[in-house]
């Protein structure tokens, strides 16, 4: 498994400003269908491509009492922290670009990267909101490692025990064998358990309500991002909707790989193109069901309630899905 | 905001090992929808003191009174605040009417109750959808901004504007309610008689409604006796105190008023945001019953005594004597003073005291204690109108520390009456 | 629960009237040039009732020049013409009260229900009635 480097280049190109098209679609998308579901007309679908261009051409500020280097530095880090996990995720019918040289466990490391990322940029900024931003987002970030931890490592430890020999901490590998038809009817339970607790985790990941208290508008107006202007921020808008495909792709990758090109008897580029249609519907849904009907449905919670709604029901909601997973193994 | 401010101010406060830093909220912030200052003392999220600085919205209204006719004065009131814009004129109207002795027809009361109802209605549903936006629950601020539309479009409908009604004038009102309008009010009453069951579920039955709003803000019966909480503020925290039902006026003589406290909602009185949101959206039911009665027991009649509009300021100019006025407005109890003079058209004394200056303290109880996270929806739980509450500003022209202690404002204030008063 | 309100808006059309536009044009001129040549039409806006108390409406032959409109007016908004003895109103500055209406003896003054009004210049003619 190598990857010529002209096709590292050229795929890593596409795969970057597709996602970054995709993902301001997507908000577009998540924009539009919000204001629908609340009764208001809402922006034009390419609002949010207005509004990175807006921010591009506008003065970026950085306050006195910054740190100017990492204020500077931080937005470049999280956008490239995202980009770089699309480079292992399998998009539609295609496998990772670069299969093979990273897994799961990676993948997990650098989605942390972005909040960390906001973490320190807000420390940088030296203001009490961004600092306020700055420690709620810790909070979440310890708060939601656990059961979205729990829940890529029980997958792909049950796909070993089937598939032993295997690389299965490999996306593409995991994404190629999907587990529903390989485990028995405990098995199915653990893994919509798990299936659960990642879909609850996914919005505190992408800090949309209720779980957007580092931004917090009414409380700490915008708390981590409230010094950002301009380009940084527009980086970091580009960042937020990156990650929401990554998220996305992610469930996507553990739990509905299936493509629809093989079923329909396509095959070549035809099947091809169809499977990437597949995925981008797919993506869509979990987007609208996590991200658009959630955060349009709740109130804000409060960050010591979303340290206990993590702590306790998800991660025993998680554990429990890999005790299912675990009992289907032994029985 | 200046730069000292915002910078932390990490420092040791009572020499323990609990290190508490301050947070400046306003005057300009998102959770503040007018601009007062506070400065929060914070132990990691939680708050552990509170300092409020109001004083930036002053404009001088009662002295640009003193400088018109009371024909004048009535739409000077009427803005002093953009959501109680009847209620000032309903208060002021009362206090000119008493000290001049005007009579008001029995037609003119009910006009003037309805209106004033309706606009407890589109305030509260107004406050209802700014406490949800507060919560970062945005949909429920459309929904009910939405179902507001109807009430405005139903005041539209009655007075010819959505706002600033310009209905009450001193001895009556000036817009009958035919009979083809009584019909426009009934369809939006059974309107909102059909979604309050709905509003009720959207608020207090939601989960994460309550996870925000129970036992957050809490204001005790006794601190709300205390500190002289008005309106819902201090009905959330079971005080019985309404000027309708205690000091009946206009047409609410007619009818049996009881304020409402949460036990009418069959829970106990906790005095927290929650118990804010119960007595609003009850008062909405109440307001629809009231002007319900009132189309339906509507006196025929004059609908002033002095239609002459020319007439009416003779007979203020000739005024001479003091009166008081009181209403029940959204936010609570609203008191005008006013002195006339015979010979003079506009008012000697003009004094005008809004709900939030009662309420303003009952801020201080309910922020100890509670996180950063509850500030704007504590903030917001009052109703705080900054606008008609800021009445007075002071003006120190040697610099320093402005801050007057209540013996010195008492004797300012005293200086100010006798200046007055010549 | 919130959902089944969720849904139904989302199939429903939006409560919001896309008054005059549904999105902001890449020009506002460019628009108004548009709608005046016929090529685009602007959405009316919420209807509204006809004693709205909307633009001052002005006879000036029924004027007597008695200036009592003058006196009521809480914003100052008209302007005694000493050499005709007829007023001016600047709509600018109206607040919509229409007391003047009410004490005027003679009924010149009366509303519309016109009320957009909107204008980059207060002494636009739309904005002065004389």
């Amino acid at each position: 498994m190598t990857v010529g480097i002209a096709t590292a280049v050229w795929g890593g190109i596409v795969v970057l400003f597709g996602s970054g098209l995709l993902g301001l679609v997507y908000k577009g998308f998540d924009r539009k269908l919000a204001a629908h579901m609340q009764g208001r007309i809402g922006p034009p679908l390419r609002q949010p491509f207005y509004d990175v261009t807006k921010l591009m051409i506008k003065e970026n500020i950085v306050p006195d009492h910054a740190v100017t280097w990492l204020f500077n530095g931080m937005p470049v880090v999280s956008l490239a922290a995202v980009a770089t996990i699309l480079f292992y995720l399998p998009l539609g019918g295609f496998a990772p670009l670069f299969s093979g040289y990273g897994d799961l466990i990676l993948v997990l490391y650098l989605l942390a990267v972005p909040a960390l990322a906001m973490i320190i940029g807000g420390f940088a900024a030296g203001s009490p909101y961004a600092t306020v931003g700055a420690q709620r987002e810790m909070v979440m970030l310890m708060s939601y490692e656990f059961p979205l931890a729990i829940t890529l490592v029980s997958v792909a430890w049950r796909l070993a025990t089937i598939l032993p020999g295997a690389h299965t901490f490999s996306l593409a590998v995991i994404a190629a064998h999907p587990l529903w038809g390989m485990v028995g009817p405990l098995g199915v339970i653990g893994l919509v358990l798990l299936l659960i607790s990642l879909l609850v985790v996914t919005p505190a990941e992408l800090s949309k309500i209720p779980f957007d208290i580092p931004e917090a508008e009414t409380e700490i107006a915008g708390g981590l991002l409230a010094e950002y202007s301009g380009r940084n921020l527009a980086m970091f808008y580009l960042a937020d909707a990156v990650k929401m495909i990554v998220m996305s792709a992610l469930v996507v990758a553990l739990f509905i790989p299936y493509g629809i090109a093989a079923p329909l008897g396509l095959a070549g580029a035809l099947g091809a193109f169809i499977d990437a249609l597949f995925f981008l519907v797919k993506i869509f849904v979990v987007i609208f069901f996590t991200v658009i009907v959630v955060r349009v449905g709740f109130a804000r919670l409060k960050v010591d309630q979303v340290a206990r709604l993590f702590w306790l029901p998800m991660t025993a909601m998680a554990l429990l899905g890999m005790i299912f997973l675990a009992l289907d193994r032994i029985l | 905001m200046d730069s000292d401010k915002i910078n932390l101010e990490l420092g040791c406060t009572t020499c323990t090992t609990q290190t508490t830093y301050s947070v400046p909220i306003g005057p300009v912030h998102p959770a503040l929808k007018e601009p007062i200052q506070f400065t929060f003392r914070l132990s990691g999220e939680r708050i552990v003191g509170v300092d409020i600085k109001p004083g930036y919205a002053h404009r001088g209204i009662e002295y640009m009174g003193m400088k018109r006719n009371l024909i004048q004065v009535l739409y000077l009131a009427e803005r002093i605040c953009g959501i109680c814009s009847i209620s000032h004129p309903l208060a002021l109207t009362q206090a000119v009417e008493n000290a001049a002795g005007i009579e008001v027809p029995p037609r003119a009361q009910y006009i003037r109750t309805i209106i004033g109802e309706l606009e407890r209605i589109h305030s509260h549903l107004l406050w209802a959808g700014v406490a949800a936006h507060e919560l970062g629950f945005d949909t429920l601020l459309h929904l009910v901004w939405k179902v507001r539309e109807k009430v405005m479009d139903l005041l539209e409908q009655l007075t010819g504007n959505r706002v600033d009604y310009a209905i009450p004038i001193y001895g009556g009102v000036r817009r009958d309610i035919p009979d083809e309008k009584a019909g426009l009010a009934y369809e939006a009453l059974s309107y909102y008689k059909n979604l309050l069951q709905d509003m009720i579920n959207a608020f207090l039955h939601d989960k994460s409604v309550a996870m925000r709003t129970s036992n957050v803000g809490v204001l005790t019966y006794d601190d709300a006796v205390a500190l002289c909480a008005v309106g819902p503020t201090a009905r959330a925290s079971g005080v019985k105190k309404d000027v309708r039902q205690d000091m009946p006026y206009l047409a609410y003589a007619d009818m049996d008023i009881r304020a409402i406290t949460p036990e009418d909602y069959g829970k106990p009185v906790v005095g927290d945001v929650f118990d804010n949101i119960v007595v609003r959206l009850l008062e909405v039911d109440q307001s629809i019953k009231i002007i319900e009665y009132c189309l339906e027991h509507m006196p025929g009649g004059e609908l002033t005594s002095i239609p002459k509009v020319a007439a009416l300021l003779a007979v203020l100019k000739k005024a001479d004597g003091e009166g008081i006025g009181r209403h029940e407005a959204p936010r609570g109890e609203v008191f005008h003073y006013i002195r006339l003079e015979a010979g003079v058209e506009a008012p000697v004394a003009w004094k005008v005291k809004a709900p939030t200056y009662s309420n303003l303290m009952s801020w201080v109880p309910k922020f100890m204690g509670d996180e950063i996270a509850d500030i704007p929806i504590i903030a917001a739980s009052i109703d705080p109108c900054m606008c008609c509450l800021d009445r007075a500003t002071l003006v120190d022209q040697g610099g320093g520390e402005a801050v007057k202690l209540k013996e010195e404002l008492v004797k300012l204030s005293r200086e100010k009456t006798r200046r007055m008063c010549g | 629960m919130i959902f089944a309100t969720l849904i139904k808006q989302l199939l429903h059309k939006p409560a919001t009237n896309p008054f005059p536009v549904k999105y902001m044009p890449k020009s506002v001129t460019g628009l108004l040039g548009k709608v005046a040549r016929g090529e685009a039409r602007i959405n009316p806006p919420v209807p509204v009732p006809t004693d709205l108390r909307g633009k001052l409406t002005y006879d000036r032959d029924k004027c007597i020049g008695c200036q009592l409109c003058i006196k009521v007016c809480p914003a100052n908004v008209i302007m005694f013409k000493p050499d005709e003895k007829k007023i001016r109103i600047h709509v600018a500055r109206c607040t919509f009260c229409h007391q003047c209406v009410d004490i005027c003896p003679t009924g010149a003054l009366g509303l519309s229900n016109e009320f957009l009004l909107a204008d980059t210049d207060r002494f636009s003619p739309n904005l002065i009635v004389e």
